[in-house]
């Protein structure tokens, strides 16, 4: 019976060990399914690809980062979902994706289908010009618009083309809105002088910095780090703005000794300025913004249900 | 940042990527080392019959990725390595043409009707000589053309044509590879009509799932590579599998001939050849520069201008062109291989493949990512780097190394190439199955992709069996999204214009030109091309 009751204790102490190390010391259970919504070669997907190295040296998880590029991140939400929630598949997308996209797609997905795990960094989003369009202030852009020249205002997802279009209303011109695939096109497309301004979400850091761009406003509902004096789209007298961030998320039901150690995994290492990802963070959107748990939970469902009034603002 | 400093960097970026092992204190980069293997495993695949470049290529492509992963450090190792696949097969398809008289690609038919008299007469290692040095010629010849007209060309289209003159030059391209491959306008247009249904499956702007009949498989689209390798490659696989299985395999050993007399290549020699090499190379770098028509055109062309102009200079005693001449055979590979380089110009300087071998490399750069074949490519900015121009003159670094071996070990290596023509078919193809499926799953990792590739195959097995080409379906599918994207935003840009493809000039010209070439080819009897 002392023989019994002492095993008993051994084995509740060596259960009771084993799940305090999982709380703090969780490991996948097999390699991680990175799914990144961007398309190959660009800021986000290197972002995404370079956190998923940190990662491995850090961890020494293993990853297999994989593209699920399309539909404003829907294709990749759609295949997320289905996924193990265990910690060994998770996503890289725009808080955008589960909002204003998801609600516009109305196609049976909401933010609840999925956890949120961490933001990386807030956007910058910016309506930039090239220099060498002679507009030093939105005031500028607007006065060529009313003189008759007609603006091509380029854009990378549908919400900001309702921004842009709600933009043009407040100011009374009407731009010739063109929709393209991701940040890096709007920048090609104004360096080519295919599109004359255009929303970018930090890309445009760089060329601003050199005098090649010029941020004519912000489209946050706060000022832009790099311009400051630029005016807010609220100042410009439009209701909605482009906040948004990079998130990662993992499918619904992930349990939570498994989405704490990936979020905080993950934003140590945005946050951390020294490692590649971080600095890539640091000099495109000014540093990381990390929003987890149930923060972003709200964040994100709010920004569901709130797109509704975008949509109607901008189809009136 | 000058155009110098550009090149320059390229140059660079070549020599001083990552290192991958020193010779006596000298760091040897990846790119050096890939561009070696491939372009001696691009001989041998050449020398294969029923292997060319492009499988080697599909097959490589997945397994390089994997390697080098998603950076764009993988660009120019991978990159690099296909060019050299590229060149080697051009220069090993002549290899069986004269030991056995059985072209190793089907651009080297031609080169088997001096090639193989030649053997026969004892004069194999002469004949391959003589290839090798008119091939190399005119490849070298081709990739200085492009080095040349790419970058202007490129600055030349992003100076004057606006997103709609690019739309009408898309549907250009599409409506002129539609015309010339293949030799029936209908079966090119129906071939490019399949293709751009393909990529506008669950693709598109709008959040809702195009064409997708509300499949969730569908509903993303095919991958690219599913298609492409589906088509070219199991396609051909399946294709040949059958013909292999009508025709019993011949068995029969392989008659040797013997080697007589003096074998080398005197300056003399040279000398006779390099008028028609000339000729050639001028026939097969035009030819290469127009999308779509491939090196056997060339080779053909080359052929036939060669042949009447030796038939008024020859010395009476000498061989007739198709009786074992050597300008035969130099007319040939001199216009067969100066098409590789030119052909890159379309694609350098507007995103536009016009053969299988451009098609792998878009593949491979839209794959890997952080390099956009087309004009903005190239852009000398001043004071950033742009690094996609970096990459650009990496290539064509690549390409000239490529040519260097090609001049130094090409010829011995080829040489050694004749015991390739043992490999037996019925273990080759197979093989090339397994390894293509292995590969796409490799790089997309989900069942639905070898579903989709194995689809594409029957697709592309029953084109060729009703004669239609493939490559236009192929092309169709690589320009399809970049037409319904240059097309919306045209349409956005000129405010909602539903006729901004006929009202500006350059743009109605080009449709003109598009309904004019199909039109004009329809109505002739005997299509040549």
């Amino acid at each position: 019976m002392k023989h019994l009751i002492k095993s008993g204790i051994a084995a509740l102490g060596v259960a009771l060990m084993a799940t305090g190390a999982l709380a703090s010391d969780w490991t996948p259970p097999g390699p991680i399914k990175l799914m990144i919504a961007f398309r190959a070669g660009g800021g986000a997907d290197t972002q995404a690809r370079l956190i998923a190295e940190e990662l491995e040296n850090r961890m020494g998880w293993k990853f297999i980062p994989e593209q699920v590029t399309g539909k404003g991140g829907l294709n990749m939400a759609n295949a997320l979902k289905s996924q193990p929630n265990d910690g060994t598949a998770i996503g890289l997308a725009v808080t955008e994706t589960f909002g204003y996209n998801m609600a516009a797609a109305n196609a049976g997905m909401s933010p609840e289908d999925f956890t949120g795990l961490t933001t990386t960094a807030g956007f910058q989003m910016g309506v930039v010009a090239p220099a060498s369009k002679g507009w030093n202030s939105f005031d500028d852009m607007i006065a060529a618009a009313k003189s008759g020249q007609s603006i091509r205002f380029g854009v990378m997802s549908p919400k900001l083309a309702d921004l842009a279009y709600l933009l043009g209303k407040s100011q009374g011109v009407e731009f010739n809105i063109v929709s393209v695939k991701g940040g890096k096109a709007v920048l090609n497309g104004v360096n080519a002088g295919d599109i004359d301004i255009g929303f970018m979400a930090g890309i445009q850091a760089k060329g601003v910095a050199a005098g090649d761009l010029v941020n004519l406003a912000s489209g946050l509902s706060t000022p832009l780090i790099q311009t400051p004096d630029a005016p807010t789209l609220a100042d410009l007298g439009v209701n909605f703005n482009a906040n948004g961030y990079f998130v990662f998320v993992g499918p619904a039901g992930m349990p939570a000794e498994a989405r704490d150690a990936l979020s905080k995994a993950i934003s140590d290492v945005v946050s951390d300025e020294n490692t590649k990802a971080g600095g890539l963070i640091k000099r495109a959107f000014g540093g990381a913004a990390t929003i987890s748990g149930e923060a972003l939970s709200k964040l994100m469902a709010s920004e569901f249900a709130s797109s509704g009034t975008l949509m109607e603002a901008a189809s009136e | 940042m000058g155009t110098l400093d550009y090149i320059w960097m390229g140059i660079l970026s070549v020599f001083q990527g990552p290192e991958l092992f020193s010779i006596l204190g000298l760091p040897v980069s990846v790119t050096l080392v890939m561009i070696f293997a491939g372009f001696l495993i691009g001989i041998a695949v050449g020398a294969t019959p029923g292997l060319a470049g492009p499988i080697a290529m599909a097959i490589a492509l997945p397994i390089l990725i994997s390697v080098f992963g998603y950076t764009p450090d993988a660009l120019l190792p991978v990159l690099g390595f296909l060019i050299g696949v590229m060149k080697g097969a051009t220069i090993g398809g002549a290899v069986p043409a004269i030991l056995f008289n059985t072209p190793g690609t089907p651009d080297a038919f031609m080169t088997t009707l001096d090639g193989y008299p030649m053997t026969q007469r004892g004069k194999a290692k002469k004949a391959l000589r003589v290839a090798h040095f008119s091939s190399a010629s005119g490849d070298t010849f081709s990739d200085i053309v492009l080095f040349v007209c790419a970058p202007f060309l490129a600055l030349l289209v992003e100076a004057y044509l606006d997103l709609p003159e690019k739309t009408a030059l898309l549907i250009l391209s599409l409506s002129f590879i539609a015309t010339v491959i293949g030799g029936s306008p209908a079966k090119g247009l129906i071939s490019t009509g399949l293709g751009l249904l393909a990529v506008f499956i669950g693709t598109g702007e709008d959040f809702y799932p195009r064409l997708s009949m509300d499949s969730q498989t569908l509903s993303r689209g095919f991958p690219i590579s599913t298609a492409i390798l589906g088509v070219l490659i199991i396609g051909a696989v399946l294709k040949e599998l059958q013909d292999l299985w009508f025709q019993k395999r011949t068995s029969g050993t392989v008659p040797r001939q013997r080697d007589e007399g003096d074998q080398r290549l005197h300056w003399a020699d040279i000398r006779r050849l390099l008028p028609f090499i000339g000729r050639s190379a001028v026939i097969g770098t035009v030819i290469g520069a127009l999308p779509g028509i491939g090196s056997t055109l060339a080779a053909t062309l080359g052929y036939t201008v060669g042949r009447s102009r030796y038939a008024k200079l020859k010395r009476p005693d000498a061989p007739d062109f198709g009786k074992g001449a050597a300008e035969g055979i130099a007319a040939t590979e001199a216009a067969n291989s100066s098409v590789s380089g030119a052909n890159l110009i379309p694609v350098l300087s507007l995103g536009i493949p016009g053969n299988a071998a451009a098609v792998f490399l878009i593949l491979a750069a839209e794959s890997i990512g952080g390099f956009n074949p087309g004009p903005s490519v190239f852009r000398f900015t001043a004071d950033e780097v742009n690094p996609e121009l970096v990459v650009a003159f990496g290539l064509f670094t690549a390409m000239m190394i490529a040519n260097l071996l090609n001049w130094t070990i090409g010829g011995v290596f080829m040489r050694s190439m004749g015991v390739m023509v043992r490999i037996p078919k019925h273990i080759l193809l197979p093989s090339v199955l397994l390894l293509t499926l292995t590969a796409i799953y490799v790089q997309e990792t989900r069942m639905e992709a070898i579903w989709f590739t194995l689809g594409f195959g029957v697709l592309g097995y029953l084109m060729r069996t009703l004669n239609i080409s493939p490559l236009p379906f192929v092309i169709a599918f690589i320009l399809g999204s970049k037409l319904e994207d240059s097309a919306r935003q045209a349409f956005a840009a000129t405010g909602g214009d539903p006729w901004f493809l006929f009202t500006h000039p350059i743009a109605a010209a080009f449709m003109a030109a598009s309904v004019g070439i199909i039109l004009y080819s329809a109505r002739r009897k005997t299509p040549t091309l």
